[in-house]
């Protein structure tokens, strides 16, 4: 109907144009056909050809001012402006067309006096010149404001729903960058202290060193190309988590120790990527890296009843203030949840026991 | 020059141990992997340098400095943090990035060389800085600029521009280890630094009011003014 911008494509809205149009003209058409014929008994063939021409100008009118209220750009004017313009609009319509169908009227009349006889005075009055062609132009202007009150109407409507459909767009949008932003990004420390290792290693231990760039090099290229999923299986993310666990050893040497007990049946389960390394990384920054005899890290997963728990426990220092930043990592883990399994997924961590922290993370077992 | 390293990662001590093989002025006396060897260290190995981790087990190395009494330099080494060691006031002192650059690493250890005035530490010897924290902040106090040490309970309250940090230490502690020259105990509660007086004027019953540049004024107590005035030869 109109020059789109968004959602609804300009093909589709010129399509619903033309039926608006059509249909619309059409019905007017016959119905007042229809009344010509059975109520004022009018010669059907001349009176459809009659009607044929000038509704086919109206119609043509009503297209040209279409295109004329486009080009001014009508719709983005506020209500007081436009409501004399489409008065205007419309009687400049109805002159033509009002004097036009007056004219056409008499000429259908074989003996327009014949027919005036059977009339009532005040009918016959309603029929002189100047009266009937005042009452047609005035008849057609009403159907071109009829027509522009449509056509602005279905401008109103489109509008609104597109601006809704923007809206939802825009919540959805909004909601993957804030899971993007809330998986774990690079760590720098992590990554800084890794460096200073490989650069150790180089001396101390070649081979070692060169394993070290590549389990680094896979640690980063999984954290930067995580982004584009959001799940991934569990077997993925630990194949990352292990490379991590091993650069981490090298690094802490005999201070961290591991244990994983991942069952094969659980290794196909889809978890948010990245999300069990975050919980790894946590447990050695607030668990080994305080401690200085360092510890065991567990990861343990179990399907039970169609839910997969993770479990990552670290041991911990004795009752030292939870920095801000433990607690900010644990929120992000669980609005990622959040967004992604609703409340079907949960992660907690345990403290109930006196040296041992658990993060406990339950999420449903895709079908 | 003695040294020390301080750093939880074996690879990251033995990295910097081989990087300072290329100065042969710096004699490593030890390595110290948490914070209570490190104290602990520091205090009976008495290097003049220490290369600090800022993330340690069991505390940070503002920990391991806070708890020292006698405060060697310090050359911070950190992977990251570097604002954590930006946000101090520090003068004296130079951090260092891991993977840390010989070059920097070279220029570090000058600045340090310069600052030393091949000074070794003793137990009974005047400190010269003594490093405070508190709350988030922390700095490197030079004695020499802080113009009023007051007692508070088992702390001191440090007068030092525009700050006033409180110190974990006793008064009576720390008063033995001050330059004599310098630092005058005007009263139970108060020692003042001489070169900070702007006017002395005369109390009742022999007391002294001495106004120290900066504020506030110090009352100096009737005993303790005979001494300020034969000192001071007034």
């Amino acid at each position: 109907m109109d020059d789109t911008e968004g959602l609804i494509s300009p093909r589709k809205s010129q399509r619903a144009y033309w039926i608006f149009q059509l249909t619309g003209w059409g019905l007017y058409n016959l119905s007042r056909f229809f009344g010509g014929v059975t109520v004022m008994n009018l010669p059907w063939v001349h009176f459809g050809l009659q009607l044929l021409f000038v509704d086919a100008l109206a119609f043509g009118l009503s297209h040209l001012l279409r295109n004329y209220v486009r080009r001014r750009q009508w719709r983005a004017l506020p209500i007081r402006k436009l409501a004399w313009r489409v008065v205007v609009a419309a009687l400049v319509c109805g002159i033509p067309l009002g004097i036009l169908t007056q004219f056409t009227d008499v000429a259908l009349l074989q003996d327009p006096n014949e027919f005036l006889e059977g009339m009532s005075s005040a009918l016959r009055f309603q029929l002189a010149l100047p009266v009937a062609i005042g009452l047609e132009i005035i008849n057609w202007a009403a159907v071109f404001l009829f027509w522009l009150a449509i056509y602005f109407t279905a401008i109103a409507v489109r509008e609104h729903r597109s601006a809704q459909l923007k809206q939802s767009e825009l919540a959805r949008a909004l909601q993957l960058a804030e899971l993007r932003l809330l998986k774990s990004q690079l760590n720098p420390h992590f990554l800084f202290n890794a460096l200073n290792t490989v650069r150790s290693l180089i001396a101390d231990n070649p081979a070692r060193a060169q394993d070290a760039v590549t389990r680094l090099a896979k640690t980063l290229r999984y954290t930067l190309t995580s982004p584009q999923d959001e799940l991934v299986t569990l077997s993925q993310e630990l194949d990352i988590v292990a490379d991590y666990l091993e650069l981490e050893s090298m690094r802490f040497e005999d201070r961290l120790r591991i244990e994983l007990h991942v069952p094969d049946y659980a290794a196909g389960v889809h978890i948010p990527v990245m999300l069990l390394q975050t919980l790894v990384e946590n447990a050695i920054k607030h668990g080994i890296a305080q401690l200085p005899a360092g510890g065991l890290l567990r990861v343990s997963a179990v399907v039970r009843n169609v839910t997969l728990t993770l479990e990552v426990e670290n041991p911990r220092p004795p009752a030292r203030v939870r920095t801000a930043q433990e607690g900010v990592g644990l929120q992000n883990a669980r609005d990622r949840l959040r967004l992604l399994f609703g409340e079907r997924a949960s992660l907690e961590l345990d403290l109930s026991l006196p040296s041992v922290a658990t993060a406990r993370l339950r999420i449903p077992v895709n079908p | 020059m003695k040294a020390m390293i301080i750093d939880d990662e074996p690879p990251a001590r033995r990295e910097l141990r081989r990087l300072l093989t290329g100065f042969p002025g710096v004699e490593i006396v030890g390595e110290a992997g948490n914070v209570d060897q490190a104290v602990e260290m520091v205090e009976t190995l008495t290097p003049e340098l220490l290369f600090l981790d800022i993330h340690m087990p069991g505390g940070s190395g503002f920990d391991v400095l806070t708890r020292l009494e006698d405060v060697p330099q310090v050359i911070f080494t950190t992977a990251y943090d570097e604002h954590a060691v930006r946000a101090f006031k520090v003068d004296a002192l130079d951090y260092l990035l891991k993977p840390i650059e010989p070059a920097r690493l070279a220029e570090a250890l000058g600045r340090v060389r310069t600052s030393q005035a091949a000074r070794a530490p003793r137990p009974d010897a005047i400190l010269e800085q003594i490093f405070v924290r508190d709350g988030d902040r922390c700095w490197f106090v030079p004695l020499r600029e802080v113009r009023l040490l007051s007692s508070e309970g088992n702390y001191i309250r440090l007068s030092w521009g525009e700050s006033h940090p409180l110190l974990g230490r006793a008064l009576a502690a720390l008063e033995q280890r001050l330059d004599p020259n310098r630092f005058f105990r005007a009263n139970r509660r108060q020692i003042i630094n001489l070169e900070f007086i702007e006017s002395v004027d005369l109390g009742v019953n022999g007391r002294l009011h001495a106004q120290l540049r900066g504020g506030p004024e110090v009352e100096i107590s009737r005993r303790q003014a005979r001494l300020f005035k034969t000192k001071m030869s007034i």
